[in-house]
């Protein structure tokens, strides 16, 4: 990455837009491109920084165009672009949303009141918790679902990373560049991740422990063990580790649509083939949706078709 | 050595801070000659030089903190690489960026340079600027970060404007993996962690501002 970046430096101009979208992922940042292109007022709200979660991912390898390029640049690349067609962008959290008014409104933690036409709803997943005992109490002592912010405190130490996917996968990869030793704990016997990047974990020095999972993890001050278990045999054992990274998946950041807007069982955003919600001129884009395939491709898809079927609106 | 600015982002400042900067805005550094003692010194020092060539309304006092102790003293500056902003009138914002304020962080930095040119008038709802009045001993906050941590500039600017708005508090950004012993001592193992007041209270993640004020306004509730 950029040893100085200049990304999260932004300013909101005006309250009131055409077009806003919440999260400054893949995403919403496609969204914006398309939606400043069609010439709409738009706004991005971000309440980190833009890029969404390529930024947790070292490299990606998946984005066509690219062969190679840090999640860091890329997102560089989405927010430029976007900025270049003229979206604005406010780094503020959406709090509150009425989606039944006209302008739909949009309160953000700085208690500034937005007004949009249209809104894309485009705030992406955070990881899934394991759920398992000693996950909250050893959260800031080596329990971590972010390996790029948090890996360098496991400078010459043990981690185990949990999960099959390829986020554990490829976060694992990076992990064996720092940690001394990387053992992937997976609950069935082979991984779900890319071919090319089960390749590569095979080829590293990453450990694996098949048909287990984690059901404790424990220590005094820090984390110090976790507990597996075999799901085939049902035996348990100690595994003796400085820090658990967990990716077992993904939950939707959808609670304060969940008012208005239907979703699945899991809280994902049910849209039509236009990407548009329950509710009109409301759009979903990307991770937070159900969809087959959560992927930067995917998501950049999505936020194009979601304005282009908007544009209808005005 | 080369430049540590790409064109593109040295215009880029170029552009903001001439729309953005209203006054001037004085940058203190204290750094240190012991380049075993402070690794990030002089590529901290460099940067900030960098960062003042784009404005005129920014000026640069470079500090050594071992010969200089009675000024680092008075501005209760603990260790190095140190960076601290005073505006127009000698103000000083107390805000600190311990380490280098290198990755996300350096957003962080450039934000504080536009705050700290408006005397420190900084976007907060009116429910926080309410509960600041509450704060009426010294509090101290501590956000331990990372340079490659997203989430963690939200966490920095959150404390560096309850700082800049409340004349109690002071902000600091501290950059973890350079200072390991006092990482150490507050379990910093995921980040952005918060400590308040030299470990009174403490949360980890880039909490919205109602949620974060909530937990600062705790500790001075329960003192």
């Amino acid at each position: 990455m950029p040893l100085f970046n200049l990304s999260n430096v932004s300013k909101p101009v005006e309250l009131n837009y055409d077009v806003a979208i919440v999260g400054a992922g893949p995403g919403g940042l496609s969204a914006a491109i398309y939606a400043g292109r069609a010439g709409l007022k738009t706004i991005v709200f971000e309440k980190a920084t833009e890029g969404g979660q390529i930024l947790l991912t070292d490299m990606i390898e998946d984005y066509p165009g690219f062969t190679s390029i840090s999640g860091n640049a890329l997102a560089d690349e989405f927010l430029s672009h976007a900025k270049a067609f003229g979206a604005n962008f406010a780094n503020e959290e959406i709090v509150e949303v009425d989606l039944e008014s006209n302008p739909k409104k949009l309160k953000t933690d700085l208690g500034n009141e937005y007004t949009a036409k249209t809104v894309v709803i485009a705030t992406g997943s955070n990881p899934k918790k394991l759920g398992v005992k000693g996950e909250d109490e050893f959260l800031n002592r080596g329990v971590s679902y972010c390996a790029v912010c948090d890996g360098s405190f496991f400078k010459g130490k043990r981690v185990v990373v949990v999960g099959g996917g390829d986020s554990a996968v490829e976060e694992g990869l990076y992990m064996t560049k720092i940690a001394n030793e990387v053992t992937l704990v997976h609950r069935r016997d082979k991984l779900r991740a890319q071919k090319i990047a089960q390749d590569r974990a095979f080829k590293s020095n990453m450990k694996f422990i098949w048909n287990t999972v984690v059901t404790e993890i424990g220590g005094t001050k820090n984390v110090e063990y976790v507990i597996l278990k075999n799901v085939q045999t049902g035996e348990t054992t100690k595994h003796e580790t400085d820090g658990v990274f967990i990716y077992v998946g993904l939950t939707p950041n959808v609670e304060i649509f969940k008012k208005y807007i239907k979703t699945d069982e899991n809280g994902f955003i049910l849209a039509d083939d236009h990407m548009e919600t329950n509710v009109k001129g409301v759009y979903a884009v990307g991770d937070i949706r159900k969809t087959p395939l959560r992927q930067i491709v995917t998501a950049a898809s999505d936020g194009a078709i979601a304005v282009i079927d908007m544009t209808k609106y005005f | 050595m080369a430049a540590l600015l790409s064109e593109e982002d040295r215009k880029y400042l170029v552009d903001l801070f001439e729309k953005e900067l209203k006054g001037e805005v004085k940058i203190l550094f204290f750094g240190s000659k012991k380049k075993e003692e402070c690794e990030y010194c002089e590529l901290t020092e460099q940067i900030l030089q960098e960062l003042a060539e784009t404005s005129n309304k920014i000026t640069i006092e470079n500090h050594d903190f071992d010969d200089e102790e009675a000024l680092a003293k008075q501005y209760n500056v603990e260790m190095v690489p140190a960076i601290l902003m005073l505006d127009a009138n000698g103000k000083d914002m107390r805000i600190r960026f311990y380490g280098i304020p290198s990755g996300y962080e350096f957003s962080s930095l450039i934000e504080d340079v536009i705050a700290t040119s408006k005397n420190g008038a900084v976007e907060l709802s009116k429910d926080t600027i309410e509960k600041l009045q509450d704060v009426k001993s010294p509090l101290k906050l501590q956000v331990f970060v990372t340079p490659t941590c997203p989430y963690c500039p939200k966490a920095v600017l959150m404390a560096h404007k309850l700082a800049m708005q409340s004349s109690n508090i002071v902000g600091e950004m501290i950059e973890a993996n350079e200072f390991p012993d006092l990482s150490m001592q507050y379990n910093v193992s995921s980040v952005p962690h918060i400590i308040i007041n030299d470990g009174e209270g403490e949360f980890v993640g880039a909490l919205p501002e109602e949620a974060f004020v909530e937990q600062v306004i705790s500790v001075v509730k329960e003192a």
